[in-house]
């Protein structure tokens, strides 16, 4: 049932990208924008395994590089969501995770994306990211991302186990996990 | 671990993320700007209609920002209808005698845009560090590349990528934007520059020994063919001065008149005025202020000069656009206490009336 996992990665990284554009930056919030695609992206990475995270932090990349006020390198993004949907999806072993677990790992992603993404820009040449501001952004991009992170787990979580139950990764809801990623 | 299929798969993106940032390092039309066209034209398409969906929650979110300053609002509001009332008087008098000058310079419309009203529909992350909008008109309404983009209160940026229907825009406060600023009265002219915060810009002035203060207004210079930028456009005001006059540079720090977190209707100058407006667009009470009370160089504290509904006189004195260094106007120095260093000459001189 590959397409089905293809639909739920492309419909949730796509509604997430143009959310975080059209609304939540639009918000104006202290900080950072609240970081919706790499909370889903993780929250993908957790429910379906490190390949799914990895396909999905890639288009999301892809997706937010290319979208219109986008003016940064594109791939920059790409290959951080890309890393960080991987490694979230092999980091802590699906038995041994707790929901307060997953938000941690939430939480630390998008911290680590912001200041990431940054340093990427950064050793490419763009001269817009100013590093005095770095420690409030990623702190408050991880803040957010903890706030965001139940409801993106929980709701992942809750569309995998309804279309594609053969491959839910999380908290040995399937033992045998990882072994099902290969498909 | 992983099968040879997963990682022929994540080898594939890695090499294509790579790829991607090597070819977009190149610049230019490479092969990439096809991707990036269609891209940026369907995902504008979806941004176009995903801001109606949210435009209720965005619209009231404004509102509430709206709100914390609405107490000064209101008492600017007020100052200025009663100042309106009083001018409307002298209104009907004077468009007559415009009308008539107007028909013997045959310029019709100074400081005149044709501007295409948009609308925001998307605003980039803020932990990209680019000050970049979306809004919601592109090459179908007429909108090209380096077109200036203005609202209500003075200069919102130019703009980078259009789409069929969408377009980018960068806004002034980005740290790589940079716009060719006049100072409205002294003829003076710099370079505004971003520095990446939504409340301040960059004033760099070429000549290090003119004379500048807090509260002066910036105009954008203009450029050839009104294009990035149309002349005459509000920037902001000087809000600090940094640096003493006659060093090597003269930076300022100026307030721009938008609020970037509010902007929601912007216009794109599709059509530059015939001729330099000059200042004339300038709010009216930022026009070169004729009062002696000059604001301390570099102060700290930083009176707000536009707080004080600047003294409006009918007789306004129309500094000579050349400061010619002329040693009589050391009278006019002496009236700035603070600025003994300075060189006397470069003063607006605001002739003693």
């Amino acid at each position: 049932m590959m397409w089905r996992q293809v639909l739920i990665i492309g419909t949730a990284v796509l509604v997430s990208v143009i959310v975080e554009l059209t609304l939540l930056s639009r918000l104006d919030f202290p900080g950072a924008t609240p970081d919706l695609v790499i909370v889903m992206v993780v929250a993908i990475a957790l429910a379906m395994g490190p390949t799914q995270g990895a396909v999905a932090g890639f288009s999301a990349g892809v997706l937010i590089d290319l979208a219109p006020p986008a003016d940064t390198l594109l791939g920059v993004n790409a290959i951080v969501y890309f890393a960080i949907g991987f490694v979230t999806g092999v980091v802590i072993d699906p038995r041994d995770r707790t929901v307060p677990i997953e938000m941690g790992i939430v939480g630390l992603s998008a911290g680590a994306a912001t200041i990431l993404t940054g340093a990427l820009d950064t050793l490419m040449g763009s001269g817009r990211v100013s590093w005095e501001d770095m420690p409030g952004m990623a702190l408050s991009s991880a803040l957010y991302a903890l706030i965001l992170a139940p409801v993106a787990i929980l709701g992942i979580e809750w569309i995998v186990r309804k279309a594609t139950p053969e491959i839910l990764v999380n908290r040995g809801v399937t033992v045998a996990g990882r072994e099902n990623i290969r498909q | 671990m992983l099968s040879r299929r997963t990682r022929v798969l994540l080898s594939v993106l890695l090499v294509a993320a790579l790829t991607f940032i090597i070819l977009d390092l190149r610049g230019g039309e490479g092969p990439l700007s096809g991707i990036r066209n269609l891209g940026s034209n369907v995902l504008g398409g979806i941004e176009r209609v995903a801001a109606t969906v949210f435009s209720p929650i965005t619209g009231a979110s404004s509102w509430w920002g709206g709100m914390r300053d609405q107490a000064a609002q209101i008492q600017t509001l007020t100052t200025d209808n009663e100042r309106m009332r009083s001018e409307l008087d002298r209104l009907t008098n004077d468009k007559a005698r415009v009308a008539a000058l107007d028909g013997l310079l045959r310029v019709a419309n100074v400081g005149q845009y044709r501007i295409v009203p948009a609308e925001v529909i998307a605003v980039g992350p803020a932990q990209d560090f680019s000050w970049t909008i979306t809004i919601d008109a592109g090459k179908r309404d007429g909108i090209e590349q380096e077109m200036t983009v203005i609202n209500g209160d003075g200069l919102v940026g130019r703009v980078l990528k259009t789409t069929a229907s969408t377009a980018t825009v960068v806004l002034i406060v980005d740290s790589t934007s940079a716009v060719g600023g006049r100072v409205a009265g002294s003829e003076e002219i710099g370079i505004v520059s971003g520095t990446g915060r939504q409340d301040a810009l960059e004033f760099q002035m070429l000549d290090p020994l003119a004379d500048l203060r807090n509260g002066d207004a910036l105009v954008t210079f203009g450029s050839k063919g009104g294009r990035p930028f149309a002349p005459g456009i509000p920037i902001g005001r000087v809000s600090e001065v940094s640096g003493t006059p006659g060093q090597l540079t003269r930076v300022a720090t100026v307030t721009p008149y938008i609020n970037v977190s509010t902007l929601s209707v912007v216009g794109v100058v599709t059509v530059p005025p015939r001729t330099d407006p000059r200042d004339s667009v300038l709010p009216k009470s930022s026009q070169v202020n004729p009062s002696p009370t000059p604001v301390p160089l570099g102060g700290g504290t930083s009176a707000d000069a536009s707080a004080s509904p600047a003294p409006s006189g009918s007789a306004k004195p129309t500094p000579s656009p050349s400061a010619s260094p002329a040693p009589t106007n050391e009278t006019a120095a002496t009236v700035l206490p603070p600025k003994k260093k300075k060189k006397p000459s470069a003063t607006p001189s605001a002739g003693p009336s």
